[in-house]
């Protein structure tokens, strides 16, 4: 316990330095502003602001990074709230209670619920992500080569298995990632792969640029093609504080979101997603009047925002123990560290006790920043929705040009940039997910430097490197999820899922 | 049925991978393209068997890829300048490229308005320069060959870059004011 209260101090004393509470700041604002925003997603956002991190601390550039992510959700829900249309993914089933709420005129008593429910999650999620992750990484430095394998292993094929859509697209999608990381230099004998004789494939893709293509560029592709609809937003907010009886109300609520959203933030997959459904039909099921639900119940509010908030955190708990991202976002943030010297895995809390723990400490004053600072500023949060897409494309293509340039200053990464992002618009139409490419390219390496130290280790036997038990035990897990979701039943409950 | 059109074209891909590879220490490369070619096989005929009513049609927007990917190829073609096998082109810097960047891609909506397009072109570039040369440092060529070389060393590049910029917000102002202020007040 001492101990714990001994590495949240480090951290503190990491995090409040003017600069890092600058860079969490803004990357607080800019987090609400994207969430606010209907088109950019967070995962577009980091994409591009990434190569502009570059030249900034690690700790700093983290800090920032994970501001927008969990900023994010907080401006997601303003937009869910206030207009009905879910900013983010995270909050579409915010829009069924919050926006009844706000139609009642306790819109400001909604974006309150939401902000105190998602400050109080943030706070425990903190605490959790702090408490276990010195066990955990000391779990995974007895990870043997093998191990790792089947770790990576499990940790892809639940996040395609959750992912929802179809998995046979998802698996190829995760399967061309993992053999666009084998693009290059062999790790081991330096022979170039894949490279199809020219040079500039030798030191493989860039993340960065991937993503960017992928996500930045394809997603304004993407909203290119709907015909513009700004939603007009009432101004009419009404209080914005709670009073005794909704916190008494939505207590229960936000606790039990808390902790689902931590658990389910763990998991690879979209946890942030995921765990707000799950938390919405969680209340739904056990509320004494479930008829209030889609009507304006405070708790369909209260629950979805902290569990989403609460695993916004905690999926940062494999890739900073584990080395392992879990969604296409941590692949990023996984990125950046690797570009900033920083190698993702059980390592880190050793090695950049400052690093991890000052990441993780700023989550919490992020969260404080988010309720102090956000609700005041949410009248001009709602005037960026009227600010036409038109206007702010250009500019995202500017800055995805200026910022993938300044990294190595090789025009060819800009190519690639567009090309990426025409590819991408046309796995779009064609329905495949690209964040499973994006794991497979984040972890392909790995994958492939642990098989083959495995199997040097076990002589090239095969079967000794998989007897082993915890691998075994590992690839047996990996079975059944991929299983489970080929199983009728299940899978129907997938789509069902999706289609939510 | 475009769309099994489109499961064959992935097949293909993943297929012609698959007998690329085999050179260096590519084995896993090559057991990844055969379950990826074998994947994209199972998707064809997958792709297939499909009633006509579940198959989607796919409908691809042209233009705005098109005009988006122009943008950014103009972008990396005059940032630096450079030998490019068939053309060579000169470097321009942000100066001339930034604002062409902006132009240009903003066409990629049919709702482009070229007035409000040409305002915002110079004043995201001032506002570029401002945050990445001046504030951040991001080394970044932001004039012509020519025009650097006629800048005299007692000024340095550094000044010259903000006079650029400053120079560009008034040029963006100058047009604010001419192209929508104008218009807008003889209507009242």
């Amino acid at each position: 316990m001492t101990e714990l209260i001994d590495h949240l101090a480090l951290g503190f004393s990491v995090v409040l330095s003017f600069e890092n509470v600058m860079l969490c700041l803004v990357g607080c604002l800019v987090g609400t502003m994207i969430g606010v925003l209907p088109g950019i997603g967070p995962l577009a956002t980091i994409a591009i602001l990434l190569p502009i991190t570059y030249n900034a601390e690690p700790i700093g550039s983290l800090i920032m990074l994970a501001g927008i992510y969990y900023g994010s959700q907080y401006g997601g829900s303003t937009t869910a709230i206030l207009v009905n249309m879910p900013g983010e993914s995270s909050s579409v089933v915010t829009t069924l209670d919050g926006h009844a709420m706000a139609r009642e005129g306790r819109a400001g008593k909604a974006l309150g619920i939401a902000a105190i429910g998602s400050f109080i999650a943030g706070t425990f999620a903190t605490l959790v992500v702090a408490a276990i992750a010195v066990p955990l990484a000391d779990l995974a430095l007895s990870f043997t080569a093998g191990n790792y394998f089947a770790v990576m292993v499990l940790g892809l094929s639940l996040a395609i298995v959750l992912a929802g859509g179809s998995l046979l697209k998802a698996f190829c999608m995760l399967l061309i990632g993992v053999t666009m990381a084998l693009v290059g230099a062999d790790p081991i004998t330096a022979i170039p792969r894949l490279t199809f004789g020219t040079n500039v494939l030798y030191d493989g893709f860039g993340i960065a640029i991937v993503a960017m293509g992928l996500f930045g560029i394809a997603e304004i592709l993407r909203n290119l093609e709907n015909p513009e609809q700004r939603p007009f937003a009432g101004d009419v907010v009404g209080g914005l504080l709670p009073d005794r009886n909704d916190m008494r109300e939505s207590a229960g609520s936000i606790g039990r979101g808390s902790i689902l959203g931590a658990v389910v933030g763990i998991i690879p997959g979209n946890g942030a997603t995921l765990s707000s459904f799950a938390s919405y039909v969680l209340e739904k099921r056990i509320s004494r009047h479930p008829e209030r639900f889609g009507k304006g119940a405070i708790q369909g509010v209260a629950g979805p925002e902290s569990a989403n908030n609460a695993a916004a955190q905690t999926t940062f708990v494999p890739l900073l123990t584990l080395g392992l991202p879990s969604t296409a976002t941590m692949a990023l943030v996984g990125g950046a560290m690797t570009l900033h010297g920083v190698v993702p895995g059980p390592q880190v809390i050793d090695l950049h006790p400052d690093l991890f723990w000052g990441v993780v400490t700023s989550m919490w004053i992020g969260n404080l920043m988010l309720v102090i600072i956000n609700l005041p500023l949410i009248g001009i949060w709602v005037r960026f929705l009227k600010v036409p897409y038109r206007l702010l494309f250009p500019m995202i293509v500017l800055l995805c040009c200026i910022g993938i340039y300044s990294v190595n200053s090789r025009p060819a990464d800009v190519m690639q940039v567009a090309m990426f992002g025409i590819l991408g618009y046309a796995l779009f139409k064609l329905k495949f997910e690209p964040a499973p490419l994006l794991l497979g390219l984040v972890l392909g390496g790995m994958l492939e430097d642990n098989l083959r130290r495995g199997l040097i280790l076990s002589r090239g036997d095969v079967w000794l490197f998989v007897s082993e038990p915890r691998t075994l035990a590992l690839l047996a897990l990996t079975v059944v999820v991929v299983g489970s979701a080929l199983v009728p039943t299940l899978s129907r409950r997938r789509q069902f899922l999706v289609e939510d | 049925m475009v769309f099994v059109a489109a499961l064959i074209w992935f097949g293909a891909i993943g297929l012609r991978v698959g007998e690329l590879v085999n050179f260096g220490p590519g084995a896993l490369p090559r057991v990844l393209a055969l379950i990826l070619g074998a994947a994209g096989l199972g998707m064809f005929l997958h792709g297939l068997v499909q009633r006509e009513q579940e198959a989607e049609p796919l409908v691809l927007a042209v233009r705005p890829p098109a005009i988006l990917g122009i943008a950014i190829f103009l972008f990396a073609l005059f940032i630096r300048g450079g030998d490019y096998g068939i053309v060579s082109t000169p470097r321009l810097g942000l100066m001339v490229v930034g604002p062409l960047t902006v132009f240009v891609a903003g066409f990629a909506t049919p709702e482009a308005r070229p007035r409000e397009l040409i305002v915002m072109a110079f004043g995201l570039t001032a506002a570029v320069l401002l945050v990445f040369t001046d504030l951040l440092g991001v080394p970044l060529p932001v004039f012509p060959t020519r025009l650097e070389d006629a800048i005299p060393p007692s000024f340095g590049t550094d000044a010259a870059v903000r006079a650029l910029y400053i120079v560009y917000a008034c040029v963006t102002a100058g047009l604010y004011t001419w192209l929508f202020d104008v218009p807008g007040r003889r209507r009242d």
